[in-house]
């Protein structure tokens, strides 16, 4: 019989979906006694080179309020050519297509292997992508011309019928009108005054969107009659002209005086391309890129004053309740946010500049719709060069990987109820019978609005279990925009068995999935972390973690030394206290731009990178075999190892003390010592592996013992030899850290007193 | 074939600026990996560290050198980040063998399509043209328009579109003033062509026709 690992490995491989319990409890009152609540990742676009999509529409339950579709946990009667909803039990009669089915000649759909499948949809108008830039010309010289040359190249990767748009922004907010006349117009709006949408739609003449343009010549067979507008044209068309008009950006020509910062008018200017979109292409999928080399000083939106004397906020400013434009700024970005993600479009932020520039203001803007949020030194960098093309790097057929305008719905069976969900998502507020009253993340609904998303993008989705009936069961319906800008839909439905808390607790906690477990509480934690204070989220990190152990540890009362967890909870208290010196707790050491860059990766990532942002892997090359996992602690820091460490932000990749040595002796160099240079060679290799694929590309530190880079590895791993205890370990080995942070032996120490006592 | 090379980041704008990979090694990525780092190890449940096992102990005075391997080989194994040898190309990339395939694609567009689109592709080749004169373009650039000016030439569409899209991520700042003329180029070659065929297949549908049809006389 397959191990539970293997279970859940094929169960994620085929269906994109990790449990944190795979066996469920039976009653409401022992779930909640489980500590870690009954919840899941989901990635629904999980890529799936085996899974043709089927080129028919999806059969429905009959019942208004269910429209489940159906699936392999249906009982289906062939000779009546009925089904038996497994959600609400309702007979329905196969619709006329399906008169030749049968036990022997069964659809996909019905097929155990197929329990995630996808439906082309037919029907509908097939709207061409829309990309609008809005790109910020308070640069240098250097960074401008960086950042140009990366938009002329993007206009190379973009799809050849998909629409593009220009809006530049400084002092003032330019509209720029696309057109293959010769003559460049632009509207140009000032960036002290916030508009409505209707007054900006006003302002740029904009009709309604129901015009099509007549094919001029019938003989061009790709031009099919499409609406466009004057500021948004396909690329095909339009990409000579775009490239000069991009090629003659000048830096924004207000001169900025001695002591002062540019005057950046980027609230207004999100403002009206959030504005020109609602009016011209609802409802279709939309990306609004945001380039931005500084914070906003100026209208609506502004984060800071433009006297570099005065800083920009810091934690401890927020702290003390002294960063005056936050709040207003903070609202008036959630306001266009919720206004894009309400008309499917996404909004990217791409922000390079040395000091920060209103991330944790503007966040909510590639949160709630789903863009992505990309922060580097400079757009004269290969980070964010490539980071920007991997957006739109293609899928094994060629295709796309970002897909738009995704609405995700959850149907339970009758026993679970949907909390809620974390993740880069807005609720539809949806009610029914499934919605629970006690809300996890964005709950008080069955579905969720995901404007913008990728075959990586990962929801965390949390229930409530209400009681015990037949096997439980969930089905996710993810209706979206293929890039290809076909209508999609990818159905996936997943059931488990029940099992009595009281009596069968060995039997749900061999199927607990420590993994998926740890993700979804870290999740939690990090959605608390923005609304509560950070020791506050910390001690009710430890209290869960204090009760999971207490209920699920092998223990003598009283007595720490008998404490002992089984092979499926072993990780679990390593993962938590990684977690809470992670950057997504704590924020020290961190700018509150930083922090929130950190968390909007950590919030949409799948499971398996999720989990080095926690705990970082760490690999150990050396003479005396093939590279390993070692344990993230100081006592893996060897002279004689080289060590790479992945953050998943950051690739470090640390020479011991005598490799260092050998690496400046040139013993690489010299024939006879032909093993040295391929060890060296080893960890470079598996790093490039990484930075080859991985998006938003990380920083790459290569250093060595006693070098100044050396702190990105120190400050992550566990230290168990600090120069508190180095000398009561007895022999020296391992680099000994110079902290004051409690080490994971003395964490688990107090982890294990308060687990056995009986006071708790 | 795109180039496959990796150049270190920009050290002077960005701290740790990772290495940019060129277009070919980028679009090769997502094939199967060939290491998964993705394992951890548990913590020792008692909580004493592990202890492993070092060849050297720390703060010793100079160590001795690394444990030499087998006699070297001859003909040694090259390391994997080293690109494939292509056959080098001795001779220069002449500017005429890109040039005037490219203008003689122009003319054949320029009945079909529109003239300012024509007039501004001109322009941008007429730049091209300027450049390479001037000794701005760098050997890669010019042995991938060799390619690419191939690649149109044999009608292979997609493949030209794909040299057009490696030039333009590895070498835009030479080449992005210019290149969106040869991108349209060949999108506007692609169209006369696909037209030119479908003309060609009624044309073949009629004459068959006019063949099968007996008896009719021919005009004199």
């Amino acid at each position: 019989m397959a191990t539970y690992l293997e279970f859940i490995q094929q169960n994620e491989e085929r269906d994109g979906v990790r449990f944190s319990w795979n066996v469920w409890p039976s009653s409401r009152l022992e779930a909640t006694r489980m500590v870690v609540p009954l919840a899941c990742l989901l990635t629904p676009l999980k890529e799936r080179p085996d899974l043709p999509p089927v080129q028919y529409e999806p059969v429905l339950c009959s019942r208004p309020t269910c429209k489940a579709i159906l699936n392999p946990l249906c009982q289906v009667d062939y000779r009546a050519r009925l089904w038996a909803c497994n959600f609400c039990f309702q007979r329905n009669q196969f619709p006329p297509a399906y008169a030749g089915i049968s036990e022997v000649n069964q659809p996909a759909e019905l097929m155990p292997q197929f329990s995630t499948i996808e439906y082309v949809v037919q029907r509908g108008p097939q709207c061409p992508l829309i990309f609008l830039y809005v790109v910020d010309t308070c640069l240098e010289e250097d960074d401008l011309q960086a950042l140009k040359e990366s938009l002329q190249m993007s206009l190379s990767l973009l799809p050849p019928d998909s629409l593009v748009g220009l809006i530049t922004f400084g002092r003032m907010v330019q509209v720029h009108e696309l057109s293959c006349e010769g003559i460049s117009k632009s509207y140009v709006f000032r960036g002290t005054k916030d508009l409505t949408a209707k007054q900006i739609q006003d302002m740029l003449g904009l009709t309604k969107p129901t015009v099509p343009v007549q094919p001029v010549q019938p003989a061009q067979p790709h031009e099919q009659p499409f609406v466009s507008s004057r500021f948004l044209q396909p690329v095909h068309k339009i990409d000579m002209n775009l490239t000069d008009l991009l090629g003659e950006l000048q830096r924004d020509p207000w001169p900025v005086p001695q002591g002062k910062r540019p005057l950046r008018s980027t609230g207004v200017a999100v403002s009206i391309a959030v504005g020109l979109l609602e009016g011209t292409f609802p409802n279709t999928g939309a990306r609004i890129m945001l380039f931005m080399g500084g914070p906003p000083t100026q209208g609506p939106g502004m984060v800071v004053g433009d006297e570099l004397k005065v800083p920009i906020r810091s934690w401890h400013d927020i702290e003390k309740d002294n960063a005056r434009f936050m709040k207003k700024a903070t609202k008036h970005y959630e306001m266009l946010a919720n206004r894009a993600a309400a008309n499917g479009h996404c909004i990217d932020i791409y922000a390079c500049a040395l000091d920060q520039t209103g991330l944790l203001e503007m966040k909510c803007c590639t949160n709630l719709t789903g863009g992505y949020m990309v922060m580097g030194d400079s757009f004269n960098t290969s980070l964010f060069k490539q980071t920007f093309q991997r957006i739109f790097s293609k899928d094994f057929n060629g295709h796309f990987r970002m897909a738009f305008g995704a609405t995700l719905e959850v149907k339970t069976s009758r026993e679970l109820k949907i909390a809620g969900a974390i993740g880069p998502c807005v609720s539809l507020n949806v009610k029914g019978p499934c919605v629970s009253e006690n809300e996890l993340g964005v709950g008080g609904t069955s579905q969720w609005k995901i404007c913008g998303l990728d075959p990586t993008s990962t929801l965390g989705i949390y229930f409530e279990v209400v009681s015990q009936g037949g096997r439980g069961a969930v089905q996710f319906v993810t209706h979206y925009q293929h890039s290809s800008t076909q209508r999609r839909i990818r159905v996936t439905t997943v059931a488990r068995n029940w099992a009595d808390a009281q009596s069968q607790l060995k039997h749900i906690e061999a199927a607990f999935d420590q993994e998926a477990a740890a993700v979804l509480m870290a999740r939690l934690g990090v959605f608390r972390a923005e609304s509560e204070e950070g020791p506050d989220v910390l001690r009710w990190l430890d209290r869960q973690l204090i009760r999971l152990c207490q209920k699920f540890g092998q223990y003598n009362k009283e007595d720490p030394t008998s404490f002992r967890l089984s092979d499926s909870f072993s990780l679990y208290p390593q993962f938590m206290f990684h977690l809470r010196r992670s950057p997504f707790l704590q924020v020290f050491n961190n700018s509150p731009d930083e922090s929130s860059c950190y968390r909007h990766h950590f919030a949409r990532q799948d499971l398996t990178q999720s989990l080095i942002m926690i705990q970082p892997i760490l690999y150990s090359y050396s003479f005396h075999g093939p590279p390993e996992p070692v344990l993230l602690d100081s006592s893996s820091i060897l002279p004689d190892r080289i060590l790479l460490m992945d953050t998943f932000f950051q690739i470090v990749i640390y020479l011991g003390e005598t490799i260092a040595q050998w690496q400046k002796a040139g013993y690489q160099d010299m024939p006879e010592y032909e093993n040295f240079k391929h060890l060296l060679q080893a960890p470079l290799d598996d790093a490039q592996e990484i930075l080859q694929a991985r998006f938003p590309m990380p920083r790459y530190i290569n250093t060595e013992h006693g070098g100044s880079q050396a702190r990105f590895l120190l400050s992550k791993v566990n230290p168990s030899q600090t120069h508190n205890n180095l000398y009561a370990w007895g022999q020296e080995t391992g680099a000994p850290i110079l902290t004051d942070d409690v080490s994971l032996q003395v964490f688990m120490d107090h982890l294990k007193k308060l687990a056995v006592s009986s006071a708790c | 074939m795109a180039e496959l090379y990796v150049k270190p980041g920009n050290k002077e704008r960005g701290w740790n600026d990772p290495p940019q990979f060129s277009y070919g090694l980028q679009t090769q990525a997502g094939g199967p990996k060939r290491t998964s780092l993705t394992k951890r190890v548990a913590a020792p449940q008692d909580g004493s560290p592990r202890v492993p096992t070092s060849e050297t102990s720390p703060g010793a005075p100079p160590v001795g050198p690394p444990p030499p391997s087998r006699p070297p080989l001859v003909g040694s194994s090259l390391s994997s980040t080293q690109p494939t040898n292509f056959p080098v190309v001795e001779s220069e990339t002449l500017l005429e063998d890109v040039l005037t395939p490219l203008e003689q694609a122009l003319e054949d567009c320029r009945g079909h399509t529109k003239k300012q689109v024509c007039d501004d592709i001109s322009r941008r080749l007429a730049l091209l043209q300027e450049q390479w004169a001037g000794g701005k373009l760098s050997m890669p650039v010019k042995k991938r328009m060799a390619l690419l000016v191939q690649e149109l030439s044999s009608h292979q569409w997609d493949a030209a579109d794909d040299i057009h899209r490696s030039l333009m991520v590895d070498h835009v700042t030479e080449v992005s003033q210019w290149m969106v003329g040869v991108k349209r180029l060949i999108a506007e070659k692609r169209i006369l062509s696909s037209e030119e065929e479908a003309n060609e297949e009624k044309s073949t549908a009629t004459a068959e026709q006019n063949q099968t049809v007996p008896g009719i006389q021919q005009a004199p």
